[in-house]
């Protein structure tokens, strides 16, 4: 039996159904989508992007071909120019410009390879400083920029590339010669 | 007897009030920040798409290194040179032979027309024709000197010289008035004279 002044048991149990949060059904809760395996997907994508991205800094070298019916390259350069060609051999590198072959130690004209290797190695450092030593040697040939690179039939495309660079600019970044043309040995 | 109504409403307030919970935060709104990774992330494909740039490494295909920092450029016919084979942008046109026969003769005479020492390279040619004149098509319609084309040079680094020879003069051969070897910046290039 209830006592006076208190709830009944039914009252009781109405006010501890009714004073229970209200949970929401799942339609009810916003309507919001489970992304976060998409955002997985979204940030592994992005962080293998953002990878690739960084590893790949690409560069290009400009050079125009030789020309037709292949007699030799193209050459838009005036008779009394250094004309420097730089021959790429197996045991170093040989230099000759318009005045005749570079002597060993790129000491002026002279018979022998202008720059051999050192310790094995290609001497990029010593072709660097030569073809420095040969631009400075007549101001006329300050403004020449063109170079005919002409490698060994065996002659990797890498080392190609590090003679391009050698030749391109001193080591204080004053240009050299960046305009570099292939000889075509026939 | 029970208890007045206005008695069991206050309970009913206070039992309310005390199970009252806070507002719970049962998910982010990510919604702004997934909007922002997806622009950058369809952005970054997309630039990256575009550009010939995107080189893929292998160790079929390795670019040589370079100090040189210029620009890459941005269209042209892409001849690619790896260790095995020659594409022509997507299209495979000649099977090289081992590296000892190509500082020989190149691709090999059997793709040549006066024997190995031809450095026209057939097959190379009748794909760069076909692609230099889509070439020159669209650079009429973006407004640029049609004359010639350009092409993009994307050779591996083992690449002997003679078989660049061939491409070259294949190249200048087909009506290519200049072309852009792709390389990889470095600062552990070979060249590096600093």
């Amino acid at each position: 039996m209830d006592q006076p002044g208190q709830l009944s048991a039914a009252q009781r149990s109405r006010i501890r159904r009714l004073s229970q949060p209200k949970e929401l059904n799942p339609d009810e809760e916003g309507g919001e989508l489970n992304i976060v395996p998409f955002l997985d997907i979204v940030m592994n994508i992005l962080i293998f992007v953002l990878a690739t991205v960084a590893v790949t800094f690409t560069a290009s070298i400009e050079s125009t071909p030789p020309s037709l019916g292949g007699a030799g390259v193209r050459s838009d350069i005036k008779s009394e120019a250094l004309n420097l060609t730089i021959l790429i051999v197996n045991e170093g590198f040989s230099l000759k410009a318009s005045g005749g072959n570079i002597a060993t130690g790129c000491n002026g004209v002279g018979a022998g390879l202008a720059i051999p290797r050192n310790s094995g190695r290609y001497d990029y450092k010593a072709l660097n400083e030569c073809v420095q030593k040969l631009k400075g040697s007549n101001p006329e040939f300050a403004d020449e920029n063109q170079v005919t690179i002409s490698p060994n039939p065996a002659t990797p495309y890498s080392d190609i590339i590090a003679v391009i660079d050698a030749v391109r600019q001193t080591a204080q970044g004053e240009k050299l010669f960046d305009d570099v043309k292939f000889g075509v040995v026939r | 007897m029970s208890v007045p109504i206005v008695r069991y409403k206050a309970e009913l307030r206070k039992a309310i009030r005390r199970n009252a919970m806070e507002p719970e935060i049962n998910f982010l709104n990510i919604t702004a920040m997934l909007d922002i990774m997806t622009i950058i992330l369809v952005f970054l494909l997309k630039t990256l798409g575009e550009s010939t740039a995107a080189v893929p490494q292998s160790d079929d295909l390795r670019l040589p290194k370079s100090v040189i920092t210029t620009e890459p450029p941005q269209d042209g016919v892409v001849v690619t040179v790896s260790k095995t084979q020659i594409l022509v942008g997507d299209q495979r046109v000649v099977a090289l032979p081992s590296r000892e026969s190509m500082v020989q003769t190149g691709v090999g005479a059997s793709f040549k027309r006066n024997g190995p020492s031809d450095l026209y390279v057939v097959p190379l040619g009748n794909a760069l024709q076909a692609a230099g004149k889509t070439d020159k098509l669209i650079r009429a319609a973006k407004g640029l000197d049609s004359s010639s084309s350009d092409a993009v040079i994307i050779a591996d680094e083992t690449t002997p010289y003679r078989l660049l020879m061939e491409v070259i003069f294949t190249l200048g051969q087909s009506g290519f008035g200049k072309y852009n070897m792709m390389v990889i910046q470095s600062k552990q290039a070979p060249g590096n004279i600093n």
